[in-house]
């Protein structure tokens, strides 16, 4: 009975698990392919390899251009919202604020708001207020991280707060009666035990932003284009180059594939970490 | 080391106050414990002094100096939590070397300070180990490491042993005193245990509801109880309490609401005062002479016997040295010696002898 149900398990993952890999195999198959292989009658497995595409991405100066813009703008974004979301449920959590359930409250109510309600406001603002004399926040990768707040920020704020909740206030009170300053209270004391819930908030708001497509579509034309919006370029009127675009996919994929593997066990430890502490 | 004086100090929530004006005077070296039933501000008022919480009104003075606006960093004091707060990702020896780090001591002296009050709690063995693979005793230690090795001016205790099991907490007591005997540090100790109180304290303040109501040796609290509440808290267990009125006919005596006589000492109370008269069951002896009493229960611990007895509804209770053959339902002689009767007046509740 038991071994059954074990196999049957097993069988069912397995299933689950091709269904779901195998568009990301696909797109693998199409990258290593020559376009004029493409629309033939498809082949399951690969019979050769070609590296062509992968060259191309590799050695067009424009799209390691784009490749560097989202590494930027993801990691500073991440950097960003994650240090300024601390700070936020340190306070949250720590001091009497008026209100402080109302300001939490409406800040993941950004989040809620699908992203395209803030395209045409921000990109107007972007245009022609938020402009130092020539310089303007449009087509910029700072211009991009500040936009990303809009809504990283929030989610960092709300995956950090049970973090920072379930470190005890006395720990802090400890820390200050042995001579801590407030900001040694937090770097000695509040940020190591709250490692694991930074490090999940790190990657999926640098996945998110790693990811997202409209906002960077809209906002930037060539110097802060980012990889995901590259990938259009390659659908134009004389044809869609399949390949390439395929290729370009999947070294969009492989950072995301790295930095979950990375914290993959953090996220776990970060989920529970609220529940856990005693 | 240094004294710590508290001047009419109240504390106030929003508009809901809990402190209304509570005066202590704490010399250099004293070993002062705050004592009280739950909710009577005795964690408030210790961290008052810690600087952990604001001071609504009056002052407290820490070696002559006026503390309100000084922050816990500045106030060179020390304190034991409850929960221990050891920092959970920190060694044994980290934990207890952080204020010397914090205080930018150089390594040297650290590992010197930590050793020496790892060698004092007897915890050198665990200076590797993380808080989590401690017992509650050892945890108990550390904390108490990290608060001596800066050797402040002055210790805050807010119940330590309250976590730990029965007979580590009498370890721990006498642990505690030994190294205030050793140390010399003013003390601050809070605990909702009398017994804790009793045996520690150079000086207990006993608190009820955000005031202070005695303060006093715990002797002198035991003998001398202002009134019902203080008589009714130090002691255990407690003192027998019956109400009553006074009767002058010829010598005056106690006569119960439900009719029960009882012995008096000179007193300067009047015929017909209500009182509450307030008899320890230690002071209390069985025989066949005396107030005739009928056993309900008796409770023998070995060492001695604790009997409950009945005379109409006066639920009475003494403890005697000597092993009971009574049963319940027998009739025993309770016999009180007049000399360590109290007297309470029932209106105010205030010492009357
Ligand atoms: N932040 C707060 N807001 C409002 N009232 C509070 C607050 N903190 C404490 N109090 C009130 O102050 C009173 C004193 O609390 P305190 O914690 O000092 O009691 P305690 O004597 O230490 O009790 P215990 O033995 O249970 O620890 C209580 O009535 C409590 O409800
Ligand atoms: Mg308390």
């Amino acid at each position: 009975m038991k071994r059954q149900s074990t196999w049957l398990s097993l069988v069912f993952w397995i299933a689950v698990s091709l269904i779901t890999l195998f568009p990301i195999y696909w797109l693998f198959v199409i990258s290593v392919k020559p376009a004029v292989d493409l629309f033939t009658t498809p082949d399951l497995f690969l019979k050769s390899f070609y590296w062509q595409n992968y060259l191309d991405v590799l050695t067009d100066r424009t799209l390691r251009g784009y490749m560097w813009n989202s590494l930027i703008v993801s990691s500073g974004n991440a950097l960003l919202v994650t240090t300024l979301g601390f700070l936020a449920c340190y306070a949250l959590t720590r001091y009497d604020l008026g209100g402080k359930e109302s300001i939490f409250f409406w800040t993941i109510t950004n989040r809620m708001a699908p992203p395209a309600v803030f395209l045409l406001p921000l990109f107007l603002l972007m245009t022609s207020y938020y402009r130092i004399g020539n310089f303007s926040l449009l087509d910029t990768k700072i211009g991009l991280i500040l936009v990303y707040c809009t809504l990283n920020l929030p989610f960092a704020i709300w995956t950090l707060r049970p973090t920072l909740d379930g470190i005890p206030k006395d720990l802090d009170e400890a820390a200050y009666m042995d001579g801590a300053s407030s900001w040694k209270v937090i770097s000695e004391v509040v940020f190591p035990l709250a490692r694991p819930g930074v490090a999940v908030t790190l990657m999926l708001t640098w996945v998110f932003a790693w990811n997202e497509y409209l906002l960077a579509a809209t906002l930037t034309n060539f110097n802060a284009r980012t990889l995901t919006t590259g990938l259009s370029e390659y659908v134009t009127t004389t044809g869609t180059e399949w390949g390439v675009m395929a290729t370009i996919s999947v070294f969009t994929l492989i950072p995301a594939l790295i930095v979950f593997s990375l914290v993959q066990k953090h996220i776990v430890a970060g989920l529970t970490f609220g529940a856990v502490k005693g | 080391m240094a004294d710590v004086s508290i001047k009419d100090v109240v504390k106030r929530y929003g508009s809901l106050q809990v402190m209304h004006g509570v005066n202590v005077d704490i010399a250099d070296g004293e070993f002062v414990v705050l004592v009280g039933p739950s909710g009577c501000g005795k964690s408030t008022l210790l961290r008052m002094i810690a600087g952990l919480e604001a001071i609504s009104d009056g002052t407290i003075e820490i070696g002559g100096r006026v503390v309100n606006d000084v922050p816990p960093k500045g106030r060179d004091i020390a304190m034991v939590f409850q929960s221990y707060a050891l920092y959970p990702h920190k060694t044994v020896g980290d934990n207890i070397g952080f204020p010397l780090k914090m205080a930018k001591r150089p390594k040297q002296e650290i590992d010197d300070k930590v050793g020496r009050a790892a060698d004092i709690l007897d915890l050198t063995k665990y200076l590797d180990r993380y808080p989590r693979a401690l017992s509650g005793g050892q945890r108990q230690r550390v904390a108490m490491g990290r608060a001596i090795v800066r050797e402040p001016k002055v210790f805050l205790f807010d119940e330590p042993l309250s976590n730990l099991d029965a007979k580590l907490r009498v370890t721990m007591r006498v642990e505690i005193k030994e190294l205030h005997q050793r140390l010399n540090t003013t003390i601050v100790y809070v605990t909702h245990d009398q017994i804790e109180a009793m045996t520690m304290a150079d000086k207990i303040v006993v608190m009820r509801d955000g005031r202070v109501e005695q303060i006093g040796t715990p002797l002198d609290l035991y003998d001398n109880p202002q009134n019902v509440f203080v008589g009714g808290f130090i002691g255990s267990p407690s003192m027998n309490f019956i109400h009553g009125h006074i009767r002058d006919q010829g010598g005056k005596h106690f006569v119960s609401d439900e009719g029960l006589h009882l012995p008096l000492p000179e007193t300067s109370a009047s015929d017909g005062q209500a009182v509450s008269y307030g008899i320890r069951p230690e002071h209390i002896g069985i025989g066949d002479s005396g107030i005739r009493m009928k056993v309900v229960v008796t409770e023998p611990t070995g060492s001695e016997t604790q009997v409950f007895a009945r005379s109409g509804d006066d639920l009475i209770d003494a403890v005697v040295k000597d092993r009971i053959s009574a049963r319940p339902g027998d009739e025993v002689g309770f016999i009180i010696d007049p000399a360590r009767v109290h007297l309470f007046d029932r209106e105010t509740e205030q010492r009357i002898i």
